[in-house]
């Protein structure tokens, strides 16, 4: 198996939390955002050194969930289930759901982020999603 | 610090114009601009030489689509400008066709706008940012997962939220500009194809094509060219912006509460006194939101009150009686010079069908995706 093409938008190493974080950021203002990036800060406007990596915990709360019937692309596939969830660490982000569909999901519900490895065009994909937390296993 | 367009000369439209929306056609975009130019010209009873500058909106034509329509005309080297701004391209021409006549630039401007589907990309995928959604969240996602909030927010049902689409598909099977024209019952509109979420086709705005244009003017104007100023609509309030760090999820009801508040002070009213309203409404859940956030009613308490007829045509003030983008359409350019059109006529008393008894007062409102906003308060 070929080495997963790494992504910018995430670390397996993780936080104190657990595995894996997401790749954000923190400007000299205090203002915390995912992704991240050096264009300059949202809430304030410094830009470039002031702003600096941040790993996020993959832990939050579901704020909002959808079941997707009808999409133009062929990926991914429908059904799938996309989330707004308000990360432990502030930014607010949208995310898809694994399993694709979880007919027990409720808003306000524990969510912590997960790898799924997928095969495509021939490459061995890491995409990060989210699941429901409420087993307790980070 | 800067001033109001209210402030400044008053403002008039004084032609309405429409090309009917309809579903993509074979038809070149000029022949549908012209038409909506041409009736606008008409409605106003204005000759083409009598405008002296041109606002074109268009979100999905490409670069530089107004000289080749609007030569047709009459080409006489006035000055023309491209306006797009997402969804509230035509919003946007509005305002700044109205800030050219109310500094004193220019009597009488034009406003058009004119749109077909094309798979044009949106600027904010090519940022060079990450996602983790990819293409994975369109519109009708952003709009299920905030219908999906409200749900468990105030406790009320899906199926109550539909009950926008009916209201709106009614209106719109009175407007011979509207690209739905066909009455739908609740139970239609849930058997509709599911799409995302909560929303089913029949809650969501179809793609189309289709023009929209108005003609305004100064007073000055208005005399010049001897028009009937009985029919002339004032432009009492103009207000815009953009998203902000923190806006949330719901941006859109964000902005929209703070431009509904710069619009309603400017025209030193409230939200109260309103007699028709054209909400961006492209799903149903969006005509909620900027209703409450526009302060016509407390937050959650849309649902009890239009199930008691009270935003019906006739009812205490009349919400998207043109059928608003579900059932009028919303081929992006055209949409915000129409709502103006609409609230024009329904001022003037113009509506037919359509008229709401009695009508002083209307807003437009219009939200573009990145975010921006636009309010406008029209008066009798």
């Amino acid at each position: 198996m070929n080495e997963p093409v790494k992504s910018r938008l995430f670390a397996m190493d993780g936080t104190s939390a657990g595995p894996p974080a997401l790749v954000g950021g923190r400007c000299a203002c205090g203002y915390v955002f995912f992704p991240m990036q050096t264009y300059g800060c949202e809430k304030c406007g410094r830009h470039g050194d002031a702003l600096t990596m941040a790993y996020l915990s993959g832990r939050g709360t579901l704020q909002a969930f959808s079941q997707v019937h009808l999409h133009a692309r062929p990926h991914p596939q429908v059904p799938f289930t996309v989330l707004s969830i308000a990360l432990d660490d502030g930014p607010l982000i949208r995310a898809l759901l694994e399993p694709p569909v979880d007919p027990d999901l409720r808003g306000g519900a524990p969510m912590v982020a997960t790898i799924v490895r997928q095969r495509h065009e021939g490459r061995d994909i890491a995409t990060l999603r989210f699941k429901r937390a409420n087993d307790g296993v980070g | 610090m800067g001033t109001h367009l209210s402030a400044l000369r008053p403002v008039y439209v004084v032609g309405v114009g429409w090309h009917r929306y309809q579903p993509a056609s074979d038809t070149p975009y000029p022949v549908l601009g012209l038409k909506a130019i041409r009736d606008a010209l008409s409605d106003a009873h204005l000759a083409w030489d009598a405008v002296e500058s041109s606002y074109v909106a268009t979100a999905r034509l490409g670069m530089a689509a107004g000289r080749a329509m609007l030569r047709h005309l009459g080409a006489l080297g006035r000055p023309l400008v491209h306006i797009e701004n997402a969804s509230a391209s035509g919003s946007a021409a509005f305002r700044h066709a109205c800030i050219e006549v109310a500094a004193g630039i220019s009597d009488v401007v034009l406003a058009v706008g004119v749109d077909k589907p094309s798979g044009g990309p949106r600027a904010a995928g090519q940022a060079g940012l990450g996602s983790l959604v990819g293409g994975a969240v369109v519109p009708f996602t952003h709009f299920a997962l905030l219908t999906n909030e409200y749900v468990q927010k105030h406790g009320v049902s899906p199926q109550d939220i539909a009950l926008v689409a009916v209201k709106n598909h009614r209106n719109g099977a009175l407007n011979e500009n509207a690209q739905r024209r066909q009455q739908r019952t609740l139970d239609d509109v849930l058997a509709s194809r599911p799409v995302s979420g909560a929303l089913t086709s029949l809650q969501c705005t179809p793609t189309g094509e289709g023009a929209a244009a108005v003609i305004i003017a100064s007073a000055e104007g208005i005399r010049r060219h001897g028009l009937d100023s009985g029919r002339a609509i004032r432009v009492a309030a103009s207000a815009a912006n953009s998203e902000w760090a923190d806006a949330g999820a719901n941006h859109d009801q964000a902005i929209t509460q703070a431009a509904m508040t710069a619009a309603l002070d400017e025209a030193q009213i409230t939200p109260g006194q309103l007699d028709v309203i054209e909400l961006h409404d492209a799903f149903t859940i969006e005509e909620l939101h900027y209703a409450e956030g526009a302060g016509i009613c407390p937050p959650g308490h849309f649902i009890p009150l239009l199930k008691e007829g009270a935003f019906d045509i006739g009812g205490r003030c009349a919400v998207s009686a043109s059928g608003g983008l579900i059932a009028m359409g919303h081929p992006i350019g055209p949409t915000g010079i129409g709502q103006i059109g609409e609230i024009a006529r329904q001022l003037r008393g113009e509506a037919g069908a359509r008229q709401h008894k009695d009508a002083r007062l209307g807003l437009a409102h219009m939200v573009g995706v990145g975010a921006v906003c636009y309010v406008h308060v029209l008066a009798k």
